[in-house]
C-alpha cells in the first residue's frame, strides 16, 4: 500500500489529501436516520385494521376456524378437525383408526385403545392449540370494535360483531370442554401484552360458555346475510346445549322448544328433517336441518386449506374411489347396532348371556376374509336405513362410486367398512372436492361439518324430558327423527345400472330396511330404559359424525354433574370385548378406566408453558 | 504475494534510513543486483541491502533490482520480513541475483484481520489462517470445504449434492437458530462464501475470539471468516490456466444391507404379516410375477398374481388424461431392485478457470473466469457455474492516493431441488430404501412403450415412491441465479501517519426458479393428482457502506496504530412466486403459468411463495487501537457501537468492546540465548460481540395477516369461494434485543527448532440472552409468539494446531499440519425444556434441555429384550409391551416405564474433531493427503425405522431382520424389529435402538501431482506446468451403519428457523459426502 518514495512528496500533497480526508469524513458523518426505522414490511398492523373492514375481516378469520384447522398450525390436522372422529367417534365405539397398524402411531392407536393415552399426544395438544387460537381470533374482534373511532362499528353493528365473536368464543370453548371439561376460560382481557396468559383450570366452564350464548342470543338478528353465519337460533341451540352438558336440563327445554317451534336457518328456512344423507352432501348443505355447521369450500384458491381438513385421511384406501387413505372405518359394533327386531326397532338391551347389547351378540354379515373375486351376498337381516348412508359395506351403491366394494377397500384388512358420511359424489368432484394442500387427491371434500342439526335439538328435548319425567313426549320426539328414516323416499336404492353407477338409482332399497316408531315402550318400561334408548337413537342418527364419545360421557355424568359410576366404561369396554372377536392389534389390549377415561389429558406442553397454573386431569 | 504490503509503519521508517544513509556512501564499483524470493522466484520489492559492519545499503525497487557501490570482500545483508536474512559475499562485479528463503511462515505471515491487516507476531486474538496454498490442493465446488480440516475451532459439515452450501460453525453450536459466521469476502459482509472461485481466494482468516471478531459488533458473535481475492502485481503479465476434470463414483454395494424379495417373502411368514402375505401368494419364499392396479382391483393381487395371466397382461391400460382408467400391471423385479443405484450415478465433475493478471507501478488488474460443471451422482442433479471477476487497483500521486474495485459476477443453475432429495424421509434418496425391491423401475410397458413408472399399487407393497420416477421428473426443474458482489475503494495518506478510506461494497442477486409436478399414477397414496407447474423470481441485495481512518506511527520502542470508522449495512429484496395445475405439456420449453388449461387453479404460491425480505438496516461506530512495546508487549482494544432496526426503538443500540494482551517470552532478554526457540507468545483476550441473525423485522410489534388457508372461510355457505379475513400473525415485544456472546481466550504460541510452529487456545464462550421463540400457553391464541432474551449456551473448549516441516537431503521436503478442535457444550439457560420432531414417525426425539450438550437426543434406553413370559411380568415395562419388545429403563425408578424414563441416549457433539494435512515433495513430485475426523460424536440414524423394523410401512427391510429376529427360534431374542405384537411399544417411540456411533476418519484426498522443469517449459512459452492426479474420500473409517456418518442438519426442520442449528447428526437419507471421486488436474502459467 504505502511504498518507498513517499515522503518525499508527502508535504506538498498535504492539502490535497485533507480536503479528501474531509470529504471522506464528512460522507461518514452524514446521519442515516432511516436506516434504523423498523417499520416491518408485508405485514399488517392492529391500527390498520381499526374500522369496518378490519372489524369485518377479523370476523371471518375467526369463523375461519371452525372447520377446525389453518394452513400452517403445528400439530395434526387430524386431530384438530371439527368432526372430532378421533376424540368422538375413533375414541369410543363407533369406528376403528383404519389403515395400518401402526400408521399415525402412537398418538392416534393411544386414542383408540386409551392405552398409554398421555398427555404428550400430538393429536390432543393440537385440537388444544386450534381451539384456543378460535377463542382468541374472536377476542381480537371483541377488542378491535373499540378502536375503531370512524363511527363504522357504533351501535348495532359493533354489538352484532362482538355478539358473532362471543358466539364463536362459545363454540370454541364447548370443543375444549367437551374433551377436557376442566379448561381455562379465555376472554378478551387475556393477551401477551396484559401478561396474564397463565390462565388456570378449576373447573368446569359452562356457566361462562353459557353467558356467551345468552349475550349472542340477545344480539343476533333472527336471519342473516349469508349462510354460514351464526342467527339468535344458533345461539340458543348452543345455549340450549351447554345447560344439557351442565345437566340443566329444565333450563335447556324452553330453549330447546323455542328452536323447534319458531327456530330458522340464517337464511331464513325453518327448522326441519330433510333427507337424511342431504345433511352430508355438499350440494345440498345449508339445509334446513343445519342449525349451524363448520363451513367448508374447495378449489376456492386456497388449495385445499379450507376443506374438511381433519377428515382428508378418512377415504376408503383402495377400490374406485381413490387411493388414500383408509382411517376412520366403521367398526363392528356401529354396524351391528343398526340391526332391529321384526318392529324395527333398535336392539340395545344388553343381552345377560354375552354382556353385550343385543345387537353385538353376533355381527352383522359382512365380507370380512373374503377375496376381492369371491362371491359375497349382503346380509338380508332387517336393518336400519341410516346405516347405509353411514357404513360403506360391501355390495351396497357406494353414493355414486359404485357398489361397495368391502374389505378390498379398506387398509388395514380389519373390518370390511368404509366411512361414508365425509364422502363426495363422483359426479360432483370437480366442485366439491379439492387435492388437500396439493399433497392427496380429492381427499378434501366441500361437506359442511352440521356443529348442530336439527335432528340434534329434537333428541337432546327428548334427553331433556326423560331427565324431567316426561317420557312421553320423549318417546314422540325420537320418534320424530325415527319417521324420518323410516321414509323409503330417504333411503339407500339400488343403481339403475350397476355398471353406471352415475346413471341414477331405482326405487328398489339397496337392503332389507324396516324403521318402526316407538309406540309407548318409554312410558312402559320407565325413564332408565327411555334414556338408553335416546342414546341408542343418537348412535344410529349421529354414527361417524364425531359424536358418540360425548354422549357417553354426558350420560355417564361426568361432564357436569356428579360422576358417573362406570356408564361410559361399561359401554365401551364391552365393545372392546366384542370387536376383539376379529383380532385387532390396536383394540387387543383398549381399556377403558371409569374416572380417568372419560376425560382426555390436558396436553403436556400447555401444563409446562402455565407454570404450574393448569391443573392435568384426574388419573393422567 | 504480500511482500509489497508489508511495507508500512516501523519498517517503512527503518528503509527510510537505510535510504538516507546510502546517500552519503562515497562511491565505488557501481553494482547492480537483483533480490527475489526462492520459492516462486518473483521479485521482491523492499527488500534492504546492508554493507556488512557499516551503515551502507540500499532497498529493492518494484522489479526488485538495486544499485550499490560495492567494494570486492564487502559481505552484504541482504534482508526481507518473512524472509531468512541472508549474507553474501561480494566477489565480483557482474549480473547478481540473490535468492531469499522464505523464514518461518507463520510467524511473518500477514494476516487479513478485522477492517485491517496485522502481521501473525503482533496479533494477540485467536485468528485462524488458512494455508491457501495448502487447500486449494483441494478442487472444491463450494468455497467452504476449503476451511474443512484446516483450521481448529472451525466445524464444516459438506453436502453432497452439487451446489449446496456447507454448514460452518466456529466453536461449538452457540445459539438455538443461526450459527453461520459473517463472512467478509473483500470487505462485503454476506452469509456465505460458497460461490467465490476457490482459485480466486488469496487468503482466508478465521476470526474465532472477541480480540479479533468483537470489531464486527452485533455481527460478529458467530465468529468471522474474512476472505481476501487475488489481486494483479506488478510486472509482466501472467496468464494461467487452473483446471481439472473428475469423475464421481456413488457408493457400491448394498448400501441400505437390505434382504432380496425372496428373503422378505420368507420374512414376511415369520412375522405372521398377514396383511403382507397376500403378496405372496405361493406361502412363505415365493414371490409373485404380476401384480395390476387398476379402477376394480386396486392393490389387490389374485392368484393370477404367481403366474404369467396373458388376460392380466393384456388388460393393461394406461391413460395419462385420466388415470381413474389406468390399468397398470407389472411384472415384478424377483432378484429385487437396486433402487440406490438406479438413481446415483457415476458423473462428471469439472472446473477451468482462466486468470490474467499483471500491472505497472500504478495499477493492477486481475480478471478470472470460471467455468464449473459438476454433475451429480444423484441423477438430473446438478450445478454450472460461470463466473467472472475482476479486480483492479489504481494509485495516484505517488500511490498516496488509491482506488479499485473487487468484484465479480456469476451466473448459476441447478435443479434447484437438490436439497430436497435429501435429509428427509420423503426425498428420492429415502426413497431408495422405502420403494420395495421387489418393485420395478417400469411397468410392463415401460416409458418408452408408452406405459409407464412402476409403483406401489396398493398396501402390501407399502406407500413409497418410486425414486427413479421422482429423479427424472425433477429434471424440468430449474433455478438461474445471476449474482453480483463487489467493492469499491478509495483510500488516501495523510498527515505521514493518517489513512482514510472509503468503501462500498454489496451483492445483488436475481433468482428465477421452476419446478413441475407429474401426476403420479404409478403411486399409491396421490395416484390421480393433476400436473402442475410452480414458478418464483426474487430479488435481494445487502449493502454495506463503509468509511474509516487509521494510524499508524511508530517512536522508538512504541509502535501505536488505531483506526475508527463508521457503516451503514441495509439488507432488503422481495419475490413472487405462482402455482397452477392441469398443464398439457410439461415441457420447459412450452410450460408457464399461463400454460395451464385450468386458469382457475393459478394462484400465488402462499408461505415462502411470495414474501418480502424484512428489510433490515445497522449503523455502527468502531474503533480500534494497537500499542506495542519493544515487540514485546501487545495490548490491543476493540469497541463498535450498532443500531439495528429489527430491535424496538430504545432497544437497538449496542456497544461490544474487547481486550487483549500479549507477550512475545520469546523477545525477553532472558530468552535470548534459546537459539531453538524462534518464537514463545503468550496472549488473551475477552470481549463481547452480538448476533442478531435469530430476529425478524416483526417481533416488536402485533402483526396481522390474511391468507386462503389460515383465513379465509366461505361464509356465505358457497362452494369454491371464500370471504377473506384477517387473524392476528404474530405477537408483539418491544423489549427484546441482540444475542450477546461474551468470549475468554487464551492462546500460546510456538516455534521452535525452525520446524515446529504450535499453536494451543483455550476459551469460553458464554451466550447469552438468546434468542428464542418464548413458550407461551395456547390461551395467547395461533398468532406466533415473540422471540424472548432467554437463553444461555456455554461452549468452553481447546484449539490445537501442530506444523512441523523439514527436509531430508535437498530434494525430499515434507510437513505435516495437524489440528484437533474440542469442545463441550452445555445449555446453561433455557426458557423450558423444548422438544424437536414431534411429528416424526419415533416422535420427538431431540431435547433441548438446561444442563445439557446442545442437539441431545432423547428417548428410552434400551437395557434389553424380553425373552420370555416370565421376564416379560417380572421386569418394569411399558404398557403394552409384549414378549420380544425392548425392556426399557425405568429410569425414575418407579416401577413402571413410562414417557417419564425417557432420558438423554446420545450426544451429537463430538468429542473432539481433527484434520492432519501431509505434504511432501521430491524433486518435481509433490503429495499431498489430507484427513479428517470427528471422534465421539452420536448419529440418529432414523432410516432405521423404515428398514430395521419390520412393521413400520411395507419397503425395504434390513437382512438382519431375517437372521437375527425375534422370530428365528435360536434360544435367544435379539431384535424384536420382526414380531408384529412388540411392535408399537417397541419400535415407535425413540429409543437407544436408533443411537449410533458417528465417528469417522475420513480421507478427503491423496494428491500426486509433478511440475515440470521450467527450462524445458520455455520451449513452449510457459512458465510454470503442475499435473496431478487426485483421488478423494478414499477411505472412510467408521462404525456407523448408514451410508455416511457426516451429516447436515435435516431440511426436515430448515423451516424452523427457531432450531436451525439446535438439532444435527440426524440421518433421514442423506446425499453422501464420501462418495469417491478421481481427479485430473492441471496448472499452467505463461
Amino acid at each position: 500500500m504505502i511504498n518507498k518514495k513517499t515522503n518525499f512528496v508527502m508535504k506538498k500533497l498535504n492539502y490535497k489529501i485533507l480536503a479528501l480526508g474531509s470529504i471522506i469524513l464528512f460522507t461518514a458523518g452524514y446521519s442515516c436516520k432511516k436506516i434504523l426505522n423498523s417499520t416491518p414490511a408485508g405485514v399488517l398492523a392492529g391500527s390498520t385494521l381499526a374500522n369496518k373492514a378490519g372489524v369485518d375481516g377479523l370476523l371471518i378469520g375467526a369463523y375461519s376456524l371452525l372447520d377446525g384447522y389453518y394452513q400452517g398450525q403445528p400439530g395434526t390436522n387430524y386431530g384438530s378437525g371439527i368432526s372430532n372422529w378421533t376424540y368422538g367417534g375413533v375414541g369410543a365405539d363407533d369406528a376403528y383408526k383404519g389403515s395400518t397398524t401402526t400408521d399415525q402411531g402412537p398418538d392416534l392407536p393411544e386414542i383408540e385403545s386409551h392405552v398409554n393415552m398421555n398427555s404428550n399426544n400430538i393429536y390432543i395438544e393440537s385440537k388444544w392449540q386450534v381451539s384456543y387460537a378460535g377463542v382468541q381470533r374472536a377476542n381480537n374482534v371483541i377488542q378491535e370494535v373499540p378502536l375503531v373511532t370512524d363511527g363504522s362499528e357504533a351501535g348495532a353493528v359493533g354489538q352484532n360483531a362482538i355478539a358473532e365473536a362471543r358466539f364463536l368464543r362459545g363454540v370454541y370453548h364447548f370443543e375444549l370442554a367437551k374433551i377436557w371439561r376442566n379448561v381455562p376460560y379465555v376472554d378478551e382481557t387475556i393477551t401477551y401484552a396484559a401478561g396474564n396468559l397463565n390462565v388456570p383450570n378449576p373447573g368446569p366452564i359452562w356457566d361462562k360458555i353459557e353467558a356467551d350464548f345468552a349475550f349472542a342470543m340477545t344480539v343476533l338478528p333472527k336471519t342473516q346475510s349469508m349462510a354460514g353465519r351464526a342467527n339468535y337460533y344458533a345461539a340458543e341451540a348452543f345455549l340450549a346445549k351447554a345447560y344439557l352438558y351442565d345437566h340443566k336440563y329444565a333450563q335447556a327445554l324452553p330453549l330447546l322448544t323455542d328452536c323447534i317451534n319458531n327456530g330458522v336457518t340464517a337464511s331464513g328456512a325453518k327448522y326441519a328433517l330433510e333427507p337424511f344423507n342431504n345433511n352430508f352432501n355438499a350440494a345440498t348443505k345449508n339445509g334446513p336441518e343445519s342449525v349451524f355447521a363448520a363451513q367448508m369450500s374447495v378449489n376456492d384458491g386456497s388449495n385445499g386449506q379450507n376443506d374438511d381438513a381433519g377428515d382428508v385421511l378418512n377415504f376408503p384406501g383402495g377400490g374406485t374411489y381413490t387411493s388414500c387413505c383408509g382411517f376412520n372405518v366403521p367398526s363392528y359394533n356401529l354396524a351391528n347396532s343398526y340391526k332391529v327386531d321384526a318392529n324395527g326397532l333398535p336392539m340395545f338391551a344388553i343381552d345377560p348371556a354375552t354382556g353385550f347389547p343385543t345387537y353385538n351378540d353376533v355381527n352383522l354379515i359382512n365380507d370380512h376374509g373374503i377375496a376381492a373375486g369371491a362371491a359375497f351376498t349382503p346380509t338380508t337381516e332387517a336393518i336400519d336405513s341410516r346405516l347405509d348412508w353411514t357404513v360403506g359395506r360391501r355390495g351396497i351403491p357406494y353414493l355414486d362410486w359404485g357398489l361397495c366394494g368391502g374389505e378390498p377397500w379398506t387398509r388395514g384388512d380389519l373390518v370390511p367398512y368404509t366411512p361414508k358420511k365425509n364422502v363426495f359424489y363422483e359426479a360432483a368432484a370437480a366442485s366439491t372436492t379439492d387435492n388437500y394442500g396439493t399433497w392427496a387427491t380429492n381427499q378434501g371434500s366441500a361437506n359442511n361439518y352440521n356443529i348442530i342439526r336439527f335432528a340434534d335439538v329434537i333428541l337432546w328435548r327428548a334427553e331433556c324430558e326423560v331427565q324431567t319425567g316426561a317420557l312421553a313426549a320423549a318417546e314422540a320426539d325420537v320418534n320424530l327423527v325415527r319417521a324420518r328414516a323410516a321414509d323409503p323416499t330417504g333411503w339407500v336404492h339400488t343403481y339403475i345400472d350397476v355398471t353406471k353407477p352415475q346413471g341414477g338409482y331405482t326405487n328398489t332399497p339397496a337392503a332389507n330396511y324396516h324403521v318402526g316408531l316407538y309406540s309407548g315402550q318409554f312410558t312402559a318400561n320407565g325413564a332408565a330404559w327411555a334414556m338408553a334408548a335416546v342414546m341408542c337413537e343418537r348412535q344410529l342418527e349421529f354414527g361417524m359424525e364425531g359424536q358418540r364419545f360425548f354422549d357417553l360421557q354426558r350420560q355417564d355424568g361426568v361432564t357436569g354433574g356428579p360422576l358417573g359410576a362406570g356408564y361410559m366404561a361399561g359401554v365401551l369396554n364391552s365393545y372392546y370385548k366384542a370387536d376383539n372377536r376379529i383380532a385387532n392389534p390396536v383394540l387387543t389390549s383398549a381399556k377403558f378406566v371409569a374416572g380417568r377415561d372419560e376425560l382426555y389429558p390436558i396436553p403436556n406442553p400447555e401444563i409446562q408453558a402455565e407454570n404450574g397454573k393448569l391443573t392435568q386431569n384426574k388419573g393422567y | 504475494m504480500f511482500k509489497s504490503l508489508l511495507l508500512k509503519g516501523r519498517t517503512l521508517c527503518l528503509l527510510l534510513c537505510c535510504m538516507v544513509s546510502s546517500l552519503v556512501v562515497t562511491a565505488q564499483t557501481k553494482q547492480t543486483g537483483k533480490v527475489i524470493g526462492s520459492d516462486d522466484k518473483l521479485p521482491i520489492v523492499g527488500a534492504s541491502i546492508r554493507i556488512k559492519g557499516t551503515n551502507t545499503g540500499a532497498v529493492t525497487d518494484i522489479d526488485g533490482n538495486f544499485t550499490l557501490s560495492l567494494s570486492p570482500g564487502n559481505v552484504l545483508v541482504v534482508s526481507y520480513i518473512g524472509f531468512q536474512t541472508k549474507e553474501v559475499p561480494f566477489k565480483a562485479a557482474g549480473p547478481l541475483t540473490i535468492e531469499l528463503e522464505p523464514s518461518n511462515k507463520t510467524l511473518n505471515e500477514v494476516v487479513v484481520t478485522g477492517y485491517q491487516t496485522q502481521v501473525k507476531k503482533d496479533i494477540t486474538g485467536a485468528v485462524g489462517v488458512v494455508d491457501v496454498t495448502d487447500a486449494k490442493k483441494l478442487p472444491v465446488t463450494s468455497s467452504e470445504q476449503l476451511l474443512q480440516g484446516q483450521v481448529s475451532g472451525v466445524t464444516v459439515i459438506n453436502q453432497g449434492a452439487p451446489g449446496s452450501g456447507s454448514t460452518v460453525f466456529i466453536r461449538g453450536v452457540s445459539n438455538f437458530g443461526n450459527t453461520t459466521p459473517l463472512y467478509v469476502i473483500d470487505g462485503v459482509q454476506g452469509n456465505n462464501m460458497s460461490s467465490v472461485n476457490p482459485t480466486d481466494i488469496e487468503s482466508i482468516s478465521v476470526l474465532k475470539d472477541a480480540g479479533s471478531a468483537a470489531i464486527y459488533g452485533v455481527a460478529g458473535g458467530n465468529g468471522v471468516i474474512v476472505i481476501t481475492t487475488k489481486k494483479g502485481k506488478p510486472g509482466k503479465t501472467v496468464i494461467s490456466y487452473d483446471g481439472y476434470v473428475g469423475d464421481q463414483t456413488p457408493l457400491s454395494g448394498n448400501v441400505w444391507h437390505l434382504m432380496t424379495p425372496a428373503q422378505q417373502s420368507t420374512l414376511t411368514f415369520e412375522a405372521g404379516d398377514t396383511g403382507g402375505e397376500t403378496l405372496y401368494p405361493g406361502g412363505a419364499g415365493t414371490l409373485p410375477t404380476y401384480g395390476y392396479h387398476g379402477t376394480t382391483a386396486y392393490g389387490t393381487f389374485g392368484s393370477a398374481g404367481v403366474t404369467n395371466d396373458p388376460g392380466i397382461v393384456g388388460g393393461y391400460h394406461f391413460d395419462a388424461a385420466n388415470p381413474n382408467n389406468d390399468f397398470l400391471v407389472q411384472k415384478f423385479n424377483q432378484a429385487g431392485n437396486d433402487w440406490f443405484h438406479d438413481i446415483f450415478k457415476n458423473a462428471l465433475q469439472q472446473s477451468h478457470t482462466v486468470t490474467a493478471s499483471g500491472g505497472t507501478d500504478h495499477s493492477t488488474f486481475l480478471y478470472s473466469l470460471q467455468y464449473l460443471d459438476q454433475q451429480g451422482t444423484l441423477i438430473e442433479t446438478f450445478e454450472k457455474r460461470y463466473q467472472l471477476r475482476v479486480n483492479n487497483t489504481y494509485s495516484l500521486f505517488n500511490n498516496h492516493f488509491r482506488f479499485g474495485e473487487n468484484g465479480y459476477v456469476y451466473y448459476r443453475e441447478n435443479n434447484g431441488g437438490s436439497a430436497y432429495n435429501q435429509q428427509y424421509e420423503g426425498g428420492s434418496i429415502s426413497m431408495t430404501y422405502r420403494e420395495m425391491p421387489i418393485i420395478p423401475t417400469y411397468d410392463v410397458s415401460g416409458v418408452n412403450y408408452g406405459g409407464g413408472y412402476d409403483g406401489p399399487s396398493g398396501e402390501p407393497l407399502g406407500n413409497a415412491s418410486n425414486p427413479v420416477a421422482m429423479q427424472q421428473r425433477s429434471a424440468n426443474n430449474l433455478n438461474r441465479t445471476w449474482n453480483m458482489q463487489g467493492t469499491v475503494f478509495a483510500e488516501v495518506d495523510f498527515l505521514k501517519y493518517f489513512t482514510a478510506r472509503t468503501a462500498f461494497g454489496g451483492n445483488a442477486q436475481n433468482n428465477f426458479y421452476y419446478f413441475s409436478g407429474f401426476n403420479t399414477y404409478e403411486n399409491y397414496e396421490s395416484h390421480t393428482s393433476p400436473n402442475s407447474y410452480d414458478e418464483a423470481s426474487n430479488y435481494s441485495f445487502n449493502y454495506n457502506y463503509t468509511n474509516s481512518i487509521s494510524y499508524k506511527q511508530t517512536i522508538g520502542k512504541h509502535a501505536i496504530s488505531a483506526f475508527a470508522g463508521y457503516e451503514i449495512k441495509q439488507t432488503g429484496g422481495q419475490q413472487v412466486g405462482g402455482y397452477a395445475t392441469n398443464f398439457v405439456s410439461l415441457d420447459p420449453a412450452y410450460v408457464s403459468l399461463a400454460a395451464t388449461t385450468n386458469p382457475a387453479s393459478i394462484s400465488l404460491t402462499g408461505g415462502n411463495g411470495t414474501f418480502l425480505y424484512q428489510p433490515t438496516g445497522t449503523e455502527s461506530y468502531f474503533a480500534r487501537a494497537d500499542y506495542a512495546y519493544a515487540d514485546k508487549y501487545l495490548i490491543g482494544a476493540t469497541i463498535r457501537r450498532d443500531g439495528y432496526s429489527e430491535f424496538y426503538p430504545g432497544h437497538q443500540w449496542g456497544t461490544f468492546p474487547s481486550v487483549s494482551v500479549g507477550w512475545r517470552i520469546s523477545q525477553e532478554d532472558f530468552m535470548k540465548g534459546a537459539s531453538w526457540l524462534q518464537e514463545l507468545k503468550l496472549r488473551g483476550s475477552y470481549g463481547e460481540s452480538g448476533n442478531n441473525a435469530n430476529i425478524g423485522g416483526a417481533n416488536s410489534v402485533n402483526t396481522y395477516s390474511s391468507s386462503f388457508g389460515a383465513t379465509d372461510y366461505p361464509i356465505s355457505g358457497s362452494l369454491n369461494t371464500v370471504a377473506s379475513g384477517f387473524a392476528q400473525s404474530t405477537i408483539g415485544n418491544p423489549k427484546v434485543s441482540w444475542e450477546t456472546d461474551k468470549i475468554f481466550n487464551v492462546g500460546l504460541d510456538v516455534s521452535v527448532f525452525n520446524h515446529l510452529d504450535f499453536t494451543a487456545e483455550y476459551y469460553r464462550k458464554q451466550s447469552d440472552n438468546l434468542l428464542f421463540a418464548q413458550q407461551i400457553p395456547s390461551t395467547a391464541g395461533a398468532a406466533s409468539a415473540p422471540f424472548v432474551n432467554i437463553g444461555q449456551v456455554n461452549n468452553n473448549g481447546v484449539d490445537f494446531s501442530a506444523t512441523y516441516h523439514d527436509q531430508i537431503g535437498s530434494d525430499f521436503r515434507y510437513s505435516v499440519t495437524a489440528n484437533l478442535s474440542a469442545y463441550k457444550n452445555v445449555i446453561a439457560a433455557i426458557n423450558q425444556t423444548q422438544y424437536l420432531f414431534s411429528g416424526s414417525r419415533v416422535t420427538q426425539f431431540v431435547e433441548l434441555k438446561q444442563g445439557m450438550p446442545m442437539g441431545e437426543f432423547y428417548g428410552y434406553k434400551i437395557l434389553g429384550i424380553n425373552q420370555n413370559t416370565a421376564q416379560l411380568n417380572s421386569t418394569p415395562n411399558l404398557s403394552g409391551s409384549a414378549v420380544g419388545s425392548y425392556i426399557y429403563q425405568d429410569t425414575n425408578h418407579d416401577g413402571v416405564v413410562t414417557p417419564q424414563d425417557e432420558t438423554a441416549i446420545g450426544n451429537p457433539n463430538p468429542d473432539f474433531v481433527y484434520g492432519v494435512n501431509l505434504n511432501a515433495s521430491y524433486k518435481r513430485f509433490d503429495f499431498t493427503m489430507v484427513l479428517y475426523g470427528s471422534q465421539g460424536n452420536k448419529d440418529y440414524n432414523y432410516i432405521k425405522w423404515w428398514t430395521d423394523v419390520y412393521n413400520s410401512f411395507p419397503g425395504g427391510k434390513q437382512l438382519n431382520l431375517l437372521t437375527n429376529s425375534a422370530t428365528v427360534v435360536n434360544g435367544q431374542v435379539t431384535n424384536p424389529g420382526a414380531t408384529q405384537e412388540a411392535l408399537s411399544v417397541s419400535n415407535n417411540p425413540s429409543n437407544s435402538f436408533y443411537i449410533e456411533n458417528g465417528s469417522f476418519l475420513k480421507c478427503r484426498l491423496a494428491q500426486i501431482g509433478y511440475t515440470f522443469d521450467p527450462n524445458w517449459l520455455k520451449a513452449i512459452g510457459a512458465s510454470k506446468l503442475h499435473v496431478y492426479v487426485q483421488g478423494t474420500n478414499l477411505f472412510t473409517i467408521t462404525k456407523y451403519t448408514g451410508p455416511d456418518p457426516e451429516l447436515v442438519p435435516s431440511i426436515q426442520n430448515t423451516g424452523n428457523t427457531g432450531n436451525q442449528s439446535s438439532s444435527f447428526g440426524v440421518d433421514w437419507g442423506a446425499y453422501p459426502t464420501n462418495q469417491r471421486t478421481y481427479i485430473l488436474g492441471v496448472n499452467v502459467s505463461f
